[in-house]
């Protein structure tokens, strides 16, 4: 019997998979990349063409883009953001509430998205990291957190920055351990909790509270 | 030229960050992108009697069940997880119908959407037949292998300890913690001018196109692996992992783009971790508390199958001058997922175990810590007895001192007590680190305009190594930050080496810096003038030339061309700690202040000041973030973190980020950072040694020291919880 | 999880009519920060879900009659941040703004916090059949007594279950003798919250004792001079964002130096909220100290068995609930 190391398990060469390439390119049904460039407002695409087994009419506004679609009842608006909508800003980094990766602002206060059914944002705004910059720059929560250097691997730092606007709109800014304490919500696995505190020290008197 | 050492700017992709705008590996579309789902083991070993995939197959949406009888030609190689470049080594799941760890995937369900992978994966029953198994250390079954002396060695320290006045004897043990950056690890395989792409968040894209081709008997030149963005490391994404090449064949076999999302409570299971370990720390030393003998005997957790060795004994003779020095390092294999490199992964247990003891020591000698310290530095390596490339040890710890305001601090347990009654405890530790380097493959272009494009090797997990050859690039050619275009992370842009063991900085800074400043001599060979302070970009507008390409490679101290040749081939090439001339390692000293609720015995880490020695600061902005990290580190691995296994069941139980529980906002006070900036130009052109790992390296031991100094109690295990405070 | 349907309802009336046709497989949705996260894990299976989430007025707090009132629907931001609650009863404020983050306190439900389900990691773990459990799957056994029971009660536990219930909110108002409003099928009921949760005995499954179709419409809470003299207490694994290892909500009604009448009740180290009856007879009548205040603590813990590794929350749970008292009685001053 031939070893199996020697084999090639997929059998498959370099010129199989440019073909295989080009199936996809010619049955793809998807958005274009390009889209991707767009900094706000959803692009709906369909579920890849597959008819949702049980589903629901869902229509709200994202960044302030009326959105209509049907949607997998079970869908998160996590999901629904990054898998349907295009905007990835919102990350995934527990699915379960643990982390605040995943917070966005649901009528102008700040939610987990992955524990949020998107059926639950029928009627109402959502507003995601893609949605806060204005036409001429950054937020200054934006900038708060470039200035004090408030992240690293960037990965938490959406999140970070959705609830640190909720935080200072709220109220909650009035002193470092006030912040620390509502700011603890959104787990930074990269420890850049000093310059999250300082950024939110910084931007707070440049944010109305609501 | 000489570096600048005054660079203090944002971090270069902190706007694409804050923008939410910076895609990583799970943020890519792609046209018709399928979902999967892997189905985890239940058990923690025995062999797989029957996958019922019908129930899933009904599903709509679902398009294909992968189970063993798909993949059982995939290959183990030493890409696999867990080989650690060894061939034979590593364990691949799903090429066979056994289980050999809790949590494994042992089918893999592909849909149309991310809803019908989740509900396809958890209609797939498996009946298995479960065999008896360890999945603790001190369990019944595991596996002790012989004890492996440790090469380093001076000196008689059996009879120096015996016949010393002054010892300690004592262990101390570290739980299995994990790493839990909060980008899960994902995998997302499409095809893209004609080749196989992988999207994965890692430190080593080159395992993404080598490592995965030798597991499926392709072509190297088949696959790139793409990771521009990483979302957070640690150590956790140093290669491939046990869901990658499940992705990618089925890709492959279904002809379509498939992601799969590892969910957090399955990477407990699937992915790397510290393993448990236990450290015997001997200390004598005579009444003015010179060092007189070390010895150290470490044992370590390890899988049934893997290549991870222990290397606890590493770092610690280099600390101080000892008179002599023995070591000693056992693994004991048990039947749990292969463990692997955390930060500072022998290197941070080590130094809680043997800066503890040094604690001890000092407190037996009725000695301050600090002179302790100081009163056994050395310049020369005590076990090879060559010099150190550059050792700032002693700066660290009077300059911290000083800083911390180490004077308040008396041998005396609770004589500090807060207005609160909190009772204040100040710790000292240090800690070291190889400054390692790799080679590198560099291209540099320069535009006219002011656009630089660099393509070299690293990958950016929030370090900042975009800011460190931003740095260089800035400094040599006075280019505009706005207009760098890095490309790191991706083998099709460049060679990439695995970034880990803080090797980073000193290697992509002396590559950048190289094409820098051969651009710079080309330029100037084409002026036939020498260059004028004015930015580059501006000098190279006036030859009326469009752009300027440079490639350079760049082979580190003691190594020679092969290494260019290794790395092309998605070889690893490291260097250091040992030069031909001396010793390189970064320094670190960290001072603690903790308060103790004396009620509840909460404690409360108020103030670290930490100074390194790190050679040069390429910025200060974000080497001060790292240090900071690296603290926190130390305190989640101090007082906060551990993963509990039920040996009736194996696996991690708390296996989420509500009990598995990170520190906090609320958990961090101040910590204040203070580098000796003075570059090692011995080591590197750039004099840049590693930050990202020393950081860690002795914080959480200053956090024990100063628990001590508070209570009067000496908790030789981590984390210390309330229970042990009480 | 399964393909499910949902729809969102505006009246309590519409909601139960819903529930009805829906028939065994239907839940009734508020935040969803439990129920959600719980079908993520494959714990919970319902096939229909009707969100109660926005019934009309389901949201009202009303603090101007003899009684507190919190809609069931009012979010837990909203009650801590209301400002007779935060400057007149802190234990109700405080056990709301220590749970969870602000994120999942702007989603979860004042009424649905009450029906939190158990921490107990071999609950929430073992859906795939990983652990054996008895609230899960009745009658498969309990793995956490004889486990890892470090997280588990010390006080209520059973043969068949030692879980914890982990919510806050609860063991607040169980303290300030909160009543319950519910709406079913044969319309309104209030109970005492005592009366609400069920100890775990040998049907471990069964939680509360309303029914499946009923809605928890209203909380009401009597208003008390012992609201100003009152704390929640909470001790956790990290100083934020974590379930109590033990908590305290302690309400005095003072008479000048003296305690006239305690209201004590724990959480973190019981099955259910816990009343610490015990305790409350102890400091009746009695000058507060630190001795007086741990010796009453004590009593509290009296009944408690610990298991492998949870006895410290004996120990803990004694000191804490003391320098909760005395907490709640420095606020007499």
């Amino acid at each position: 019997m031939p070893d199996p190391q020697d084999r090639q398990p997929f059998d498959l060469t370099r010129r199989q998979v440019l073909e295989a390439g080009t199936i996809v390119s010619l049955t793809g049904t998807m958005l274009p990349a390009a889209a991707l460039a767009q900094p706000a407002g959803p692009r709906p695409s369909p579920e890849n063409g597959m008819t949702v087994p049980l589903s629901f009419h869902l229509s709200f506004r994202v960044n302030g883009r009326p959105t209509a679609l049907d949607v997998d009842a079970r869908t998160s608006l996590l999901d629904l953001l990054r898998e349907r909508l295009g905007l990835v800003g919102a990350k995934k980094g527990c699915d379960h509430g643990q982390c605040g990766a995943c917070t966005v602002h649901l009528d102008g206060r700040r939610v987990a998205s992955c524990l949020t059914m998107a059926a639950k944002a029928n009627g109402r705004d959502v507003t995601t990291i893609e949605g806060i910059a204005g036409a001429n720059g950054l937020h200054p929560m934006q900038q708060a957190f470039i200035d004090h250097d408030a992240l690293q691997c960037g990965y938490c730092t959406p999140g970070q920055i959705m609830a640190a606007i909720a935080c200072v709109k709220e109220g909650h800014a009035s002193t470092p351990e006030q912040i620390k304490e509502y700011m603890s919500g959104n787990i930074c696995r990269c420890g850049a909790y000093v310059g999250i505190v300082a950024a939110i020290e910084q931007a707070a008197p440049r944010i109305e509270r609501s | 030229m000489t570096p600048n050492r005054n660079a203090d700017r944002p971090r270069i992709d902190a706007h694409e960050k804050v923008l939410g705008r910076a895609l990583y590996a799970a943020d890519q579309p792609f046209p018709g992108l399928l979902h999967a789902m892997t189905v985890p083991a239940t058990i923690a070993k025995g062999r797989v009697l029957s996958i019922d995939t019908a129930a899933a197959l009904q599903v709509p949406g679902v398009v294909r069940v992968f189970t063993h009888d798909d993949f059982s030609q995939i290959r183990t190689t030493p890409a696999a997880r867990g080989a650690y470049g060894q061939p034979g080594k590593g364990y691949q799941p799903m090429t066979a119908p056994q289980v050999r760890h809790r949590g494994e995937p042992v089918a893999l369900v592909v849909a149309e959407t991310l809803e019908a992978a989740v509900e396809g994966a958890e209609a797939v029953t498996v009946r298995y037949a479960e065999d008896p198994f360890s999945a603790r250390m001190d369990d019944d079954l595991a596996s002790p292998e012989p004890d492996a002396v440790s090469p380093l060695a001076s000196g008689d320290a059996e009879a120096a300890f015996a016949s010393a006045v002054h010892t300690i004897d004592v262990e101390y043990r570290h739980p299995q913690q994990h790493h839990n950056p909060i980008e899960l690890i994902s995998t997302t395989a499409a095809f893209e001018d004609g080749t196989l792409r992988i999207y994965e968040g890692t430190q080593s894209a080159a395992a993404f196109a080598g490592g995965l081709a030798g597991m499926m008997g392709m072509e190297p030149q088949a696959l790139r692996g793409v990771s521009p963005y990483t979302g957070g490391g640690f150590g956790q994404k140093n290669g491939v992992q046990e869901q990658s090449v499940l992705v990618a064949s089925a890709a492959l076999l279904l002809r379509r783009p498939v992601k799969l999302v590892v969910p957090r409570g399955q990477l407990f299971h699937t992915a790397s971790y510290r393993p448990h370990s236990r450290h015997r720390v001997r200390l004598a030393a005579d009444g003015d508390g010179r060092l007189l003998a070390g010895i150290y005997e470490t044992v370590q957790q390890n899988s049934r199958y893997d290549g991870f060795a222990s290397d606890h004994g590493a770092t610690p003779p280099r600390m101080y001058g000892y008179g002599a020095w023995r070591g000693r390092e056992r693994i004991v294999r048990v039947d749990t997922q292969t463990p692997g490199h955390q930060r500072a992964p022998y290197e941070h247990p080590a130094s809680h175990a043997t800066e503890c003891a040094l604690d001890e020591l000092a407190g037996a000698l009725g000695m301050d810590p600090v002179a302790l310290r100081l009163a056994n530095d050395t310049q020369r390596d005590p076990i090879t007895g060559k010099p150190f490339s550059s050792r700032h040890l002693a700066d660290c710890l009077r300059r911290g001192a000083a800083l911390f305001g180490w004077d308040r601090r008396t041998n005396q347990p609770g004589a500090l007590v807060a207005e609160n009654g909190d009772r204040i405890g100040l710790g000292v530790a240090c800690g070291s680190y190889k400054a390692a380097m790799t080679p590198s493959v560099t291209t540099l272009r320069l535009s006219a305009g002011g656009q630089c494009r660099i393509a070299t090797s690293g990958h950016e997990m929030g370090q900042g190594i975009r800011s460190v050859i931003a740095a260089e690039l800035i400094d040599v050619l006075g280019v505009d930050p706005d207009k760098l275009d890095i490309r790191i992370g991706d083998t099709g842009h460049a060679p990439q080496h695995l970034t880990a063991g803080s090797w980073g900085a000193g290697s992509a800074a002396p590559a950048a810096r190289a094409a820098a400043l051969k651009l710079r001599e080309e330029l100037s060979q084409l002026t036939e003038a020498a260059l004028s302070d004015e930015p580059v970009p501006v000098q190279l507008a006036r030859t009326r030339r469009p752009y300027l390409e440079v490639s350079v490679d760049t082979v580190p101290l003691g190594k020679d061309r092969q290494a260019i040749e290794q790395l092309r081939r998605g070889m690893p090439v490291t260097t250091g700690p040992e030069y031909p001339d001396f010793l390189a390692f970064s320094w670190i000293a960290h001072f603690a202040e903790v308060h103790v609720e004396p009620s509840t015995g909460r404690v409360r880490v108020r103030r670290v000041v930490s100074v390194a020695d790190c050679g040069r600061v390429m910025n200060r902005r974000t080497a001060e973030s790292q240090v900071r990290g690296g603290v926190v580190w130390g305190i989640g691995a101090a007082l906060r973190e551990v993963a509990e296994c039920d040996p009736r069941f194996g696996g991690v139980l708390n296996n989420d980020l509500a009990e598995y529980v990170v520190p906090v906002n609320a958990d961090i006070g101040a910590i204040d950072v203070d580098f000796i900036d003075e570059p090692d130009s011995r080591l590197n052109p750039s004099g840049v040694k590693g930050l990202g790992e020393v950081a860690m390296v002795g914080a959480a031991a200053a956090i024990v020291n100063a628990v001590h100094n508070a209570t009067g109690k000496r908790i030789r295990h981590l984390p210390i919880r309330i229970e042990d405070l009480l | 999880m399964k393909p499910l349907s949902y729809v969102q309802v505006r009246t309590a009336r519409e909601a139960i009519e819903a529930f009805v046709a829906a028939g065994e497989s239907a839940r009734y949705i508020a935040g969803g920060t439990n129920l959600y996260d719980l079908m993520k894990l494959g714990i919970e299976k319902p096939a229909h879900l009707i969100d109660i989430a926005d019934l009309d007025g389901a949201n009202r707090i009303d603090t101007d009659g003899d009684r507190l009132f919190f809609g069931g629907a009012a979010l837990m931001a909203d009650v801590a941040e209301h400002p007779v609650v935060r400057d007149d009863y802190p234990v109700l404020a405080e056990s709301l703004s220590k749970a969870a983050s602000q994120q999942l306190r702007n989603m979860a439900t004042v009424g649905g916090n009450l029906l939190q389900r158990t921490r107990c990691p071999y609950f929430r773990n073992g859906a795939n059949g990983a652990y054996p459990c008895n609230k899960r799957e009745p009658g498969s056994g309990c793995a956490a007594i004889g486990g890892m029971d470090r997280s588990q009660a010390v006080l209520g536990a059973s043969a068949a279950c030692n879980a914890v219930s982990p919510g806050d909110w609860p063991v607040a108002l169980m303290a300030m003798d909160a009543a319950i409003e519910l709406q079913g099928l044969d319309g309104p009921r209030v109970i005492p919250i005592a009366e609400l949760y069920r100890p775990p005995s040998r049907t471990p499954h069964l939680e509360f004792t309303i029914g499946r179709e009923e809605i928890v419409t209203g909380i009401s809470v009597p208003k008390t001079a012992a609201g100003r003299t009152s704390t929640y207490l909470k001790v956790r694994d990290r100083e934020s964002y974590a379930f109590a290892l033990v908590s305290a909500a302690v309400a005095l009604e003072m008479d000048g130096d003296r305690v006239r009448q305690a209201h004590v009740a724990l959480g973190g180290v019981a099955t259910v909220p816990w009343r610490a009856r015990p305790a409350e007879a102890l400091l009746r009548g009695e000058t507060l100290d630190r001795e007086r205040a741990l010796e009453a603590a004590r009593a509290a813990f009296a009944e408690a068995r610990a298991g492998r590794h949870n006895a410290f929350k004996i120990e803990l749970g004694a000191r804490t609930l003391a320098d909760a008292i005395i907490n709640a009685g420095s606020k007499s001053r």
